[in-house]
């Protein structure tokens, strides 16, 4: 019998192709799995600054993440806040305020969790330092004083 | 002989040859964008005066790395690096050293860092990576909006 790939009345098994496909399948599913989990999920009009030697990102606490997007045609800036758009930052701070509540209801809620309330800063690589501090103000004003500043790895 | 082609019929069996090819194919495809994808970090700070207060604080030197309005980096007013480089070798190097000097002194490492408010962001992302490199986690960023 030529069939069954086994080759036993030699004494030395064919080549197998089904575990081989096995296995192929499952490295497949890992690279799939790790690249479709590091997609992005940014403002598309901020390109974020490059910093390889920054933490890898804390999914794990309630926060607020605070676009500042950078037009230089215009040579002006605007705050992207849970998709509303401010042009002062110092307008941030109502909506930082309630945005904290809601995260210290939802941490308080869930054992275990990190209880204390962060801002991310998804800032635009060329907008000027100022329009970040306004940001940092804002999120101090609402009484938030842990920052983060967003950042890739590379270009 | 059993064969995937089952020439009697005239009808075609599963085959197995270009399942392998193109699940090779695919499987490339995606080793290549996992090692070109971007990853989203973080560099974190604490806004200053949040700190709780202690009676007994002490005080310890504070080190102030300024960023003027075209980029260019200072350590207590003394410029470090070209204004083109990103990395700050010449920064981190004496970042490290006095990160290694508070830790041998048992002091935190405190710095401040202050921008010239039309001095671009990315330049104080450099500086904050310049610092993740050195491992100093206390610090502080203000803007000079004189």
């Amino acid at each position: 019998m030529a069939g069954g790939g086994g080759g036993l009345e030699k004494g030395e098994p064919d080549f197998q192709i089904a575990p081989m496909v096995d296995v192929l399948l499952v490295i497949l599913i890992f690279f799939m799995v790790i690249t479709s989990a590091q997609v992005l999920n940014i403002d598309k009009t901020i390109k974020l600054p490059i910093a390889p030697e920054a933490a890898k990102k804390d999914d794990s606490r309630s926060e607020a993440i605070i676009n500042v997007r950078w037009d230089p045609s215009a040579n002006r800036s605007a705050f992207n806040f849970q998709d509303r758009l401010y042009d002062r930052g110092a307008d941030l701070v109502e909506p930082l305020k309630a945005a904290k509540a809601y995260g210290e209801k939802v941490a308080a809620s869930k054992p275990g969790q990190n209880p204390e309330f962060r801002v991310v800063i998804r800032g635009d690589r060329d907008v000027p330092a100022l329009f970040v501090s306004q940001a940092m103000n804002a999120a101090a004003e609402a009484g938030i004083s842990d920052i983060s500043f967003s950042a890739v790895n590379r270009d | 002989m059993k064969s995937f082609v089952s020439e009697d019929d005239g009808t075609l069996g599963f085959q197995i040859a270009p399942m392998v090819d193109v699940v090779f194919v695919i499987m490339l495809f995606f080793m290549v964008m996992a090692g070109a994808v971007k990853v989203e970090k973080e560099l974190s700070t604490k806004l200053p005066g949040s700190a709780e207060g202690s009676p007994n604080a002490e005080f310890t030197d504070e080190t102030i790395i300024s960023i003027s309005d075209e980029g260019e980096v200072s350590l207590n007013e003394e410029p470090f690096d070209s204004l083109e480089s990103a990395d700050l070798p010449q920064l981190r190097a004496t970042l490290m050293r006095l990160k290694e000097n508070a830790d041998s002194a048992k002091q935190p490492a405190i710095v401040t860092i202050v921008s010239d408010a039309h001095a671009k962001y990315s330049r104080t992302i450099d500086v904050l990576n310049a610092l993740a490199a050195a491992k100093i986690t206390n610090v502080t960023f203000n803007v000079n909006e004189e």
